[in-house]
């Protein structure tokens, strides 16, 4: 039988090595020699799939240079992620008071003039982006990864475990998150850990929902059944079937969740339920100086710009990776 | 059959329905020019019927809309001319452009379910033709809508105007575009793949109906499909179209029994015939695959995949010449000397295409006939398999029912069956009969509610998760769709690596030695084991699918329309390759597919499938002859072949397939039966009848009696016996049989 | 139809009481002992015990739940610890307030977000699309406080157009609110603009290549009755959708502006029950949010319901 399949193969070669070792198993060292020979090519041909795995990720990312949108976010993005880390060699001490220069308007010696406090309000918005930039994505990672594994199993499972995730997220959707986060934050204090688990877990129905959503039509597909015909682990087919074709919903919506959580944090600083002054954060900034929005505005307007331009950089790169996975 | 057509065709003075000449269209992609359709002259005589074949990609449905002048925003018309009832596309206006589109051509769609507005009524939607065509007061148009739903024969006119797209079944959905096609008496009507993705029954329902309307209207037909059945039995003349060129054109029955030009010959030989068998014949295979859309191509557009290709062929592209010439046949040795002889073949510019006019693009036209004849691969007898050697699977009493709201629907009805060892097992029925819930029954995908499955003489467990390493090695299954069966991120290495390794049971280095012996096997070649599935073709991906589900050396493998996605000159190579892993490996198949002439070709045994019950079982041969089911036999007249003699009875079926929630009393077939006896078809529930030893089927009327009407049926429409007497008598059936050569 | 609506209303029950569970929890539960929640680390262990027996928070968990809810019912909200007197009518007021400022903000964004999304989706990929969607997203993602206190500056500051304040003097006639209404109105309608422009966009979009637009257009329909008739009514289902999931976004923009322009509505009620841990108030005001959030979900239910035969049908 055999003989008979292997004659019709095209590749003489293989054929050859193939009848050899099954003819000859005594013989140690052809076999080894086979084996080694197999190695190399087994090398050669993980090294040729990497390579391709490589061009198709080059392509992605000439795709994402070539993308204006994208690229503008970026560029706005790594300045507030530079700032944040190396504002404090760069400009004065946000945190320095001068009661003799308070709400001082722009000059050369306070490009962007002083707060009541006489404190250097370049400098507070150039190190503004800080808490932030902690918050936001620390609580983004924390959604994705909770809702990840919610949205997986819900969306795997289905029947009553489904049944139940779902309901319980229906109700945790039908409260607006700033209105949760204002009570869980108002009762449990302040702090950035609390912040980044509220804000962490309060995103996590939404992207469990996605991410159930891209389970749902993957399962049905016929590469899923074709691992449960191998008697593969629900586990195993989650992980490694299922999750790597769903990367491209869940990165869009870790952005997505990005914006809003930059956003999420900025108002909660706002409305009080942030951090605490001195910090320079540029939500508790604007709530606490918007009284002097009359006679000094500087002090409100340059964190609310230095605001504007985060949030709007975080969802242009959304835009920019939407608009190059869709093609 | 122009006849039929009125005047028009035999007016000298008045102009074509559709005149095509030296269209060229082009895609722009990403800076790139794509020639789509490359210098196409043709055209349609008024009240004529054309035929437009040609696998998908070769341009067909870019060609109608070229003549719709709807191409997509990236697609151009280079150079040429579209004339509609001698009225040039590109000239006119946008409104009046508006009013010649439905007015003078029309469309029908492929699929009807996605052509409806969906959330507007039938009748309104009809209406709105005539309000904006003809200015037509909403009353009246209505009144119109009426008139326009008669006459496409649909059941109770009056509701279907009030019903909205998802209350209509797909057959009546159809009716209800061709209705709206012909609302305002176009000069062209268009038909893009009308019967594709329905039913064979409902298929052969819309034929019918088109035929039937053709003695009625005078509107011209451009009919686009990749099934050669259907233009033999709808059209006057063909043209066939591979890579953007039109490579023959003729009569279609000329062009069918007498093919010449290589591509026409393969796809005519790629389809099984009615009637044949694995055991009689192998299906002949294109080689290669289609040219993807841009890629360069030198000399003749064909002549990478062409068994006769010449060093001729590839220096320089062959006119579309006349055939046949004055010069008559000419040998190989002759066509070697370039350029060819303008007395032989006249360039059909200096030979006006004409109503009897037949041009072929290829300078070995006389030599089509004997093109060399490839893959001899013939199944061998089921006794050669092993079929002597007792029941592999034997199913008993299974039954699914589905939950739907609180509708219950029977999917899988009290079914019970066996398959020997190296046995095909063809299961056929119409979409929702059951056919692949009872094969996820076997695989343990579905779990069935009741009944046993006994495999290899032990009881399996109903969930494949549950069910021992050994019994998941042995049950394999290969699916439908070759875009979702493999795993996109996976290599196609990492995919069978995967499979061996889980049913194979071997150790790291043997794997890969199994891995590379598979692929070898499905004739992958090495290097598509590195890419993703993406950049595989779809035949390549089946293939894949195929070692993959041979992984584990099975016993069994429940292939579920694994070809139906593909084209005809893909689908051969599938099913010689599914024929020769059985020869070899002795494998048992349970072979699903709605198309029955494949799987009259595959199967050693047939079950037909109706309504979640199998209503007939036997040997191949025999379900397709009578006696055999009312049902069978209503299916098989409905399947359009390329036989030009046919003069088989179509049966009509009545009404629509009743729903599976509610089944109907007594025989289940009883509401839709051309044989339908009376009450006790309706109460009572029909016996198994055994028409021959093993050949079973479930009706009222037994065998001897059914034998006399069936063969009555088929002697009163002229022909010795029904279905199976369609030999291959058309395109010579030593063609098929023929030596290997190659 | 009426069956649909009954049917959603009674699946509106269980998360109505889910809800009100969650609520309980957040307020009561999670941060241990109450009285000590509320007053602070610095009362004496004598007020904490005397403000848990006031507020039956030495009862065991389900009877403090049942009386909470059972009250709820009845309209019996509790007191108010800060104001000293009942919940109900001061909630009922707030969201009163709160109710005409988002409703004046909904009517100009939903008619103008749909008009632009379809606008931009019909010249899909053109400049005046691209425009549209950039600045629109722009706009969404922007806190209102940040436009609000930009656009505070300069129509009320700089320009003096627009009053700083939301509300008129007392004894002013009823029109007179929405003048002082339409600078706190903007940021909510820029909250919401881009994220429903989106998605009539990208209905339209979607529709646009759906086959039986192709039909419509290839039987020799008006550009016009293409649109209105056979476009409009499938791509404004996903929008109408998102209308009625994006109020509760909307109110959470109430919450900062009422902050930020210090208008007594419903948000501006919260935050202060909030940083004065006015338990009882805080719980009265979050439940009536998350009943609004789940009506205006029923309403955009129903509509999608009205625009599509097959879920109306019940089929």
């Amino acid at each position: 039988m055999d003989e008979t399949r292997s004659s019709l193969g095209p590749d003489p070669d293989l054929r050859a090595e193939g009848a050899q070792l099954s003819a000859d198993p005594e013989m140690l060292e052809a076999r080894v020699d086979a084996v080694a020979t197999r190695a190399t090519v087994a090398a050669q041909v993980d090294a040729a799939a990497a390579a391709e795995q490589r061009r198709q990720r080059r392509y992605l990312a000439r795709a994402l240079l070539r993308s204006p949108t994208f690229m503008v976010g970026m560029f706005i993005l790594l300045f507030w992620v530079f700032m944040a880390l190396f504002s404090t060699g760069i400009t004065q001490n946000p945190t320095d008071v001068d009661p003799a220069a308070s709400l001082q308007a722009p000059s050369g010696a306070h490009w962007f003039g002083t707060d009541d406090l006489g404190r250097d309000v370049f400098a507070r918005t150039m190190a503004g982006a800080r808490t932030v930039l902690i918050i936001a994505p620390a609580a983004t990672i924390l959604a994705l990864l909770w809702g990840g594994i919610i949205g997986l199993v819900a969306g795997f499972w289905r029947g009553l475990t489904d049944e139940i995730i779902m309901r319980l997220v229906d109700v945790l959707l039908a409260l607006p998150i700033i209105i949760t986060s204002i009570l869980v934050l108002s009762l449990l204090g302040k702090g950035t850990a609390i912040i980044i688990v509220t804000i962490g877990a309060l995103f996590t129905p939404v992207v469990s929902r996605t991410v159930r959503a891209a389970v749902i039509s993957e399962r049905e597909r016929e590469y899923v059944m074709a691992a449960r015909l191998r008697g593969e682990r629900s586990a195993f087919v989650m992980a490694r079937e299922i999750l790597p074709n769903i990367t491209q919903p869940i990165i869009v919506e870790g952005t997505v969740r990005l914006g809003y959580a930059v956003f999420t944090a900025a108002t909660l600083s706002f409305l009080g339920f942030g951090l605490a002054p001195p910090s320079p954060d540029w939500g508790l900034t604007i709530s606490t100086q918007r009284v002097f929005l009359q006679i000094a505005p500087w002090t409100v307007l340059f964190p609310a710009v230095a605001l504007a331009s985060l949030v709007v950089a975080v969802n242009l790169i959304t835009d920019g990776l939407g608009r190059v996975f869709a093609k | 059959m122009p006849s039929a057509n009125g005047q028009s065709s035999g007016d000298g003075a008045a102009p074509r329905a559709l005149d095509v000449s030296d269209l060229e269209v082009t895609f722009h992609r990403r800076g790139r020019r794509l020639p789509v359709l490359k210098g196409i002259t043709m055209h349609i005589e008024r009240g004529e019927a054309y035929g437009l074949v040609g696998e998908s990609g070769c341009g067909k449905t870019t060609l109608a809309m070229a003549a719709m002048r709807y191409l997509a925003a990236n697609g151009t018309i280079d150079a040429g001319r579209v004339l509609v009832d001698g009225q040039d596309v590109s000239e006119l206006s946008e409104e009046a452009l508006r009013k010649w589109r439905g007015g003078k051509v029309s469309m029908v769609y492929q699929d009807p379910t996605q052509a409806l507005s969906p959330a507007m009524r039938i009748g309104d939607q009809l209406a709105e033709v005539y309000r904006y065509h003809e200015g037509t007061g909403k009353t009246e148009a209505i009144e119109r809508a009426r008139e326009s739903l008669r006459r496409v024969a649909i059941p109770d006119p009056e509701a279907t105007l009030h019903r909205y797209p998802f209350e209509l079944s797909g057959g009546q959905q159809q009716r209800v575009v061709i209705a709206m096609a012909l609302s305002i008496n176009p000069q062209l009507l268009i038909l893009d793949e009308p019967t594709t993705g329905l039913d064979a029954t409902v298929e052969a329902e819309i034929l019918d109906l088109i035929e039937e309307l053709r003695g009625r209207i005078n509107a011209a037909i451009l009919l686009i499909t990749h099934n050669l059945g259907l233009v033999a039995r709808l059209c006057e003349r063909v043209g066939v179209l591979y890579a953007g060129r039109l490579v023959e054109e003729g009569a279609a029955k000329q062009v069918f029994t007498d093919p010449r030009h290589p591509y026409t010959m393969g796809l005519l030989r790629c389809v099984p015939r009615f009637g044949m068998n694995k055991t009689d014949a192998a299906l002949q295979t294109i080689p290669g695959t289609l040219p993807a859309l841009g890629e360069p191509l030198k000399g003749c557009v064909y002549s990478a995949r062409c068994p006769m290709a010449k060093p001729v062929c590839v220096r320089r592209e062959p006119d579309l010449y006349a055939w046949p010439g004055d010069g008559g046949a000419r040998g190989a040795a002759e066509a070697e000397a370039l350029p060819p002889d303008p007395a032989a073949y006249s360039p059909h510019h200096a030979n006006p295409v004409g109503e009897a006019s037949r041009h072929v693009r290829c300078y070995f036209s006389p030599d089509v006939p004997e093109m060399p004849v490839m893959t001899p691969v013939l199944a061998t007898s089921l006794e050669a398999r092993g079929a002597t050697e007792g029941n592999v699977l034997s199913i008993e009493n299974v039954q699914r029912t589905f939950k739907d709201g609180r509708k219950k629907l029977t999917a899988v009805s009290d079914i019970s069956l066996e398959l020997k060892r190296g046995e095909t097992f063809g299961l056929v029925g119409e979409s929702g009969s059951g056919k692949t819930t009872l094969a996820k029954c076997v695989t343990g995908l579905i779990a069935p509610d009741s009944g046993t499955i006994e495999f290899e003489g032990g009881q399996l467990r109903p969930t494949a998760g549950r069910r021992s390493k050994d019994a998941l090695r042995a049950i394999q299954m290969v699916f439908q769709n070759p875009d979702s069966t493999l795993n996109p991120s996976w290599s196609t290495r990492a995919i069978l690596t995967r499979a061996v390794r889980k049913l194979g049971g071997a150790d790291r280095a043997s794997v890969r030695g199994k891995v590379d012996k598979l692929s070898a096997d499905v004739r992958v070649e090495p290097r598509f084991l590195l890419q993703k599935p993406l950049d595989l073709s779809g035949g390549q991906k089946q293939r894949i699918a195929i070692a993959r589900a041979f992984a584990g050396d099975p016993t069994l493998v429940i292939c579920d329309e694994p070809a139906s996605a593909l084209d005809v000159s893909v689908q051969a190579s599938i099913l010689n390759l599914l024929v020769e892993l059985q020869t070899n490996e002795h494998v048992s198949y349970v072979f699903i597919s709605h198309d029955l002439a494949v799987v009259r070709y595959i199967s050693d045994r047939i079950g037909v499938m109706y309504l979640a019950e199998l209503i007939e079982v036997g040997a191949a041969a025999e379900v397709f002859n009578p006696p055999h089911h009312p049902y069978t036999e209503a299916l098989l007249s409905s399947i359009p072949t390329l036989d030009f003699d046919d003069a088989r009875q179509r049966i009509p079926l009545r009404g629509t397939m009743p729903s599976l929630s509610e089944p109907p009393s007594g025989c289940r077939f009883h509401t839709r039966c051309h044989r339908l006896l009376g009450d006790i078809c309706r109460e009572q529930e029909p016996p198994l009848q055994e028409a021959v030893s093993g050949h079973t089927y479930k009706c009222h009327i037994p065998p001897n009696e059914l034998l006399v009407l069936q063969t009555e049926t088929a002697a009163a429409a002229g022909r010795g016996s029904a279905a199976d007497a369609a030999e291959p008598q058309s395109i010579g059936a030593s063609d098929l049989s023929a030596p290997a050569e190659v | 139809m009426l069956r649909l609506i009954g049917r959603r209303l009674l699946l509106m029950i269980p998360t109505l009481i889910l809800a009100s569970v969650l609520i309980f929890a957040l307020a009561e539960v999670l941060p241990g002992d109450v009285g000590r929640s509320i007053l602070g680390p610095y009362a004496t262990q004598e007020q904490v015990d005397a403000l848990n027996t006031e507020l039956g928070a030495d009862k065991p968990l389900y009877e403090r739940y049942w009386n909470w809810a059972s009250g709820w019912v009845t309209g019996d909200w509790g007191e108010s610890l800060l104001l000293k007197q009942p919940v109900f009518p001061v909630v009922m007021k707030g969201l009163g307030n709160s109710l005409l400022l988002a409703g004046f903000a909904l009517a100009i964004i939903v008619p103008l977000s749909i008009l632009l999304g379809v606008f931009a989706g019909l010249r899909r990929d053109s400049l005046l699309d691209r425009g549209i969607t950039i600045s629109s997203l722009s706009m969404t993602v922007i806190p209102e406080f940040v436009s609000g206190v930009v656009l505070l500056y300069v129509f009320a500051v700089a320009l003096k157009w627009l009053p700083v304040t939301a509300m008129p003097p007392d004894g002013s006639p009823f029109v007179y609110r929405f003048y002082y209404l339409i600078l706190p109105a903007i940021p909510l309608m820029f909250l919401e603009l881009g994220y429903i422009a989106r998605m009539a966009r990208a209905g339209t979009v979607q529709v646009m290549e759906m086959p039986f637009i192709r039909t419509a257009v290839l039987k020799g329909l008006p550009r016009r009755r293409i649109i209105f008739g056979h476009l409009l009514r499938n791509a404004m289902v996903p929008t109408v959708t998102v209308i009625g999931s994006q109020i509760g976004w909307l109110i959470g923009g109430l919450v900062v502006i009422e902050t930020l322009f210090v208008y007594p509505g419903i948000g501006k009620l919260m935050v202060d029950a909030a940083l004065t841990h006015d338990i009882p108030m805080l719980e009265a005001a979050v439940l009536i949010v998350a009943i609004i959030y789940m009506v205006s979900n029923l309403f955009a239910d129903i509509i999608v319901a009205l625009l599509n035969p097959r879920i109306r049908k019940g089929a």
